[in-house]
């Protein structure tokens, strides 16, 4: 069995929560954070990682850790990567200061991915952000100076989000002039502030609609939609979330991450005091072959080239239309699925709903 | 056991739900001397455990118990159980006809509440005695004296003898059973007169046929005997006679007075009516027993399985139930749209509920019920008549001459200040006003004639949300009438889906096709085109609602990767898949087919 070539590392702390958050996370504090390094140092000792070709150290937060902390960390995972590697690492606005962007650049990383999340200060506030668009502008300006490639994050789906509001914030992003862009819609969850608010999210309507205006207006001007929610320019896909939606295995690290080995898919344990204790592992579970069929499924609909019809008959020794005889006819014909020469993919229409699509082939 | 008439009491318990009528049985159980506490126990467990094996119902029907008096006399004791709900009130009134008193049971904190009386009315038809018990009297909130003059004022049984207790504590219960032996009076059966044994009660057993609960009434009846079911005509060769206590206990023969049990190879439940006399083909009596009513199915709707693979274990499901209730009827039948099921009669609603809740629990089936229906008689032009029990069968206009539809005469008792609201419901259901009257101060009672098929669907519910809960309810069958009614189809996505139609009032048709096409449009999830939604009478569409295509159905972000999260979050849109009957390409949730008969915009 080959081992992972990719490595997720989570950090679980902040200096403020947001209010839609459902993530892991815990208020930055240095008495937890120093034991909480401590152990995320021997678990990822335990598992014995040669070499990958993309590190991604996500939140929370990492740019809550404090200059000492950030700089230990990268140390530790810096020489796993191989020469072409990507090293991406997930920022706030407010704490992405200019020493923290001279550790990173001296240590190897390569790829930022910044937390801009709207570009309406009301909205930010409401949200629970602790910075303003202006702050925003500058740090990105900031940070382009030291790395180059970088993505920022935007949330559409707000209560009382007009139309010309998403306009107005797909305007500003595009004025970042970066090359990558992840936009998500507002996702309610249970344990957040907005859950408790009682805060909706958008209606399907509306939430196509504004979906359909981002993907026009990202495409128009030169962005690829490569993933549902991810537009890349000049090819500068994320090589690491590529490696989840193409269903390749990667280690997981730290409080309440995911990872995939050797066949298995396990989640670390969420609380902090197992964790400190070394027991990380909390779920772990090898999948049947109709799992293993559903999540290749539900990952590579997400992506906007589908997946090869001839991997798909090297993984399950089968060819996809034997598998879904009698179910895929209606689909082509609702102009849903895309079965092409070499690929499967789902249309555009598809693709926004896709959940709805995979059920009708698995249900 | 054997004893003279003059020292058998034979009685029942009425209560209202919660009043304590179980704690009562069960601490007169282990007050009587026929058996000890312990053993009561294990004698009941084991007997429950037996009927759970053999599938029937878990009730305690009858059972005979020994009194040993502060007299110094003994006495037999026959505590006869009833069911409680109006679609059951035939069964209760037959079960007090076994009886020549009863205890009447009431909270001693909450007093009289609305639902007894229709079983205390019962048993004073039956001209029972009637005891009052007060219960829970050692609660700190109770108000016997209160509670008492309530008893006085609004049901006019006196008083003067109430049995203050706790049933929970067993204070007073002592003296019930005394009062039993003074007040109650002991049957007056004539043991040489020919045979008249009253059918109160019967379930199925697969080694002895169907188990007959008599209270014999005159005359004998022994191991031997050619007994003749008066209402069906059957005879049978007796082949054991005995009591129960709760155990059996096999007895020679069973005299006037006496409480018991026959087996004669009776096979099928059906033959046996409650209500029905047994006499001896030999040596018959002159006269059956008196309210003797031939139960026939009120209600009928379509049941099937939501996999259609299930067909043949829902057939053996309601074989199996069927065995045990003799007002359960089904024959197969085919829907376009639902495939392979059944069209099955029941006497009530709450029948229908209990049905489907059995099937559903104990036979771990998954199950469709289409809209419940009435039976109509629809005259053709040939002169012919139909009794139909499928709206969908009904046959082209134009071959119709008449429709005539079932109804009942409701009595309900309400307090005062819900007449409005209650006449206006009943206004609402094409009730015709009957009467009015005063039943007490605070009280009234309400007759209405009713379409059945107006009160089949959630009638009970309303009227118990229109008084707070305080009416009470009793219908009983009143006739045939014409009416002006059509079939109204549904249509999904330009089909008309057989299972969805339903009869209706053409007064109110255009309000009712566009609740339910409204009603429809919300309980069928989005699809993944546009659905219009039609409902039309004559083929002419007379309301129309479209589901919108699904348009916005993917999880934007995946945390870290965490696909686990994303693949159970699937899991779960599938299992919610799984519970709908695909009806050509649409979809459509098990409770959609109880929406066609939605009246209300708030349901």
């Amino acid at each position: 069995m080959n081992k992972p070539r990719s490595l997720y590392i989570h950090i679980p702390f902040c200096s403020h929560i947001c209010h839609y958050c459902d993530f892991v996370k815990l208020f930055y504090n240095n008495k937890f954070s120093e034991p909480c390094l401590k152990a995320l140092f021997a678990e990822i000792d335990s598992y014995h990682i040669d070499k990958v070709d993309t590190i991604y150290i996500g939140g929370g937060t990492p740019t809550s850790l404090s200059d000492e902390e950030f700089t230990s960390l990268l140390d530790k995972v810096k020489d796993f990567l191989t020469p072409n590697g990507e090293f991406t690492v997930e920022a706030n606005v407010e704490n992405l200061t200019k020493e923290k962007l001279e550790i990173m650049k001296s240590r190897g990383v390569n790829r930022l991915s910044i937390g801009v999340e709207s570009t309406n200060d009301g909205i930010l506030k409401a949200i629970g952000r602790y910075h303003t668009y202006e702050e925003a502008v500058k740090v990105v300006k900031l940070a382009k100076q030291y790395i180059s490639n970088i993505n920022v994050d935007l949330i559409y789906g707000f209560p009382h989000q007009s139309e010309e509001d998403l306009r107005k914030d797909i305007k500003n992003i595009l004025s970042l002039d970066v090359d990558h862009i992840s936009i998500y819609s507002l996702i309610v969850s249970e344990c957040t502030k907005f859950y408790k608010d009682g805060v909706k999210e958008q209606d399907q309507d509306e939430s196509r609609k504004f979906y359909d205006i981002i993907l026009k207006e990202l495409r128009e001007n030169g962005y690829e939609r490569y993933e549902i929610s991810n537009y890349a320019r000049n090819g500068k896909y994320s090589r690491h979330n590529l490696v989840y939606w193409h269903n390749q295995e990667y280690y997981g690290v730290g409080l309440g991450a995911s990872g995939y080995i050797a066949g298995a898919r396990y989640t670390n344990t969420k609380s902090l005091k197992q964790y400190l204790e070394g027991n990380c592992v909390d779920i772990k579970e090898t999948l049947s072959k109709d799992e293993l069929l559903e999540e290749y499924l539900l990952c590579h609909f997400r992506l906007e080239k589908g997946f090869a019809k001839n991997d798909f008959k090297n993984r399950f020794d089968q060819e996809f239309t034997e598998v879904f005889r009698g179910k895929i006819d209606s689909l082509i014909e609702r102009k849903l699925l895309i079965i092409g020469k070499e690929n499967v993919r789902l249309s555009d229409d598809g693709m926004a709903i896709m959940d709805n699509v995979i059920v009708s082939l698995l249900g | 056991m054997s004893f003279d008439q003059s020292h058998i009491r034979n009685f029942s318990i009425i209560a209202h739900i919660d009043h304590g009528k179980s704690t009562l049985a069960d601490r007169i159980l282990e007050m009587t001397e026929t058996v000890s506490k312990r053993e009561m126990k294990d004698q009941f467990l084991d007997s429950m455990d037996l009927e759970r094996e053999r599938g029937i119902t878990i009730k305690l029907n009858a059972v005979t118990l020994k009194y040993h008096s502060k007299n110094g006399e003994d006495y037999l004791f026959n505590l006869i159980d009833t069911p409680g709900h109006v679609d059951f009130s035939y069964e209760v009134s037959r079960s007090l006809a076994a009886c020549e008193g009863c205890l009447l049971v009431v909270d001693a904190t909450q007093g009289v509440e609305a639902q007894t009386l229709a079983n205390v009315y019962l048993a004073v038809d039956n001209n029972l005695e009637i005891l009052p018990v007060i219960n829970k009297v050692d609660l700190p909130s109770s108000m016997p004296d209160m509670v008492k003059q309530e008893i006085e004022e609004r049901i006019g049984i006196p008083c003067d003898n109430a049995n203050l207790v706790s049933a929970k504590t067993g204070e007073g219960v002592a003296k019930v059973l005394e009062s039993i032996v003074k007040y109650i009076p002991a049957p007056k059966g004539d043991r040489n007169a020919p045979l008249q044994a009253l059918i109160f009660d019967s379930f199925y057993d697969s080694y002895r046929g169907v188990i007959v609960l008599i209270c014999i009434k005159n005359g004998t009846v022994k191991v031997g005997d050619t007994i003749r079911l008066m209402a069906s005509g059957h005879e049978y060769l007796v082949t054991e006679v005995g009591i129960r206590t709760p155990k059996e206990l096999k007895k020679d023969e069973l005299y006037a007075g006496e409480v018991g049990y026959l087996a004669a190879q009776i096979k099928d439940i059906k033959d046996v009516f409650p209500g029905d006399t047994i006499t001896l083909r030999d040596n018959p009596c002159e006269h059956a027993l008196p309210g003797y009513r031939k139960m026939n199915p009120m209600v009928f709707c379509g049941l099937y399985p939501v996999d259609s693979k299930k067909f043949l274990d829902l057939k053996d499901a309601l074989e199996k139930l069927s065995l045990n209730d003799a007002s359960l009827v089904f024959e197969a039948e085919t829907s376009q749209a639902l495939g392979f099921g059944f069209r099955c009669g029941f006497l009530g609603l709450l029948h229908m509920d209990v049905v489907q809740e059995r099937l559903e629990r104990e036979y771990g089936l998954d199950l469709i019920l289409t809209a419940p229906s009435v039976i109509y008689h629809v005259y053709l032009t040939k002169g012919d008549m139909i009794e139909l029990d499928n709206p969908s069968k009904l046959p082209d206009l134009t071959l119709i001459k008449e429709i005539q539809e079932p109804y009942v005469k409701a009595e309900i008792m309400t307090p005062k200040e819900y007449v409005g609201p209650v006449m206006e419901l009943c206004q609402d259901r094409r009730g015709v006003y009957i009467d009015l009257q005063y039943f007490d101060d605070t009280r009234m009672i309400l007759t209405y004639e009713l379409p059945l098929s107006e009160i089949v669907y959630n009638f009970f519910d309303k009227l118990k949300s229109f008084t707070k809960g305080y009416a009470s309810f009793d219908y009983q069958y009143s006739g045939y009438k014409p009416g002006n009614l059509a079939k109204m189809d549904i249509m999904l996505n330009g089909e008309v889906i057989d299972a969805l139609s339903t009869i209706v009032h053409r007064t109110t048709a255009y309000q009712r096709g566009s609740i339910v096409v409204r009603k429809l449009k919300e309980i069928i999830p989005r699809q993944q085109f546009e659905v219009p939604v039609q409902a039309a009478i004559n083929g002419k569409v007379i309301a129309r609602a479209d589901i919108k295509a699904v348009r916005k159905d993917v999880l934007a972000k995946c945390y870290g990767g965490d696909i686990s999260r994303k693949r159970k979050l699937l899991e779960k849109q599938k299992e919610g898949k799984k519970r709908m009957k695909a009806i050509g390409s649409v979809e459509v949730p098990q409770d959609a087919f109880m929406s066609v008969l939605s009246i209300d915009e708030d349901e």
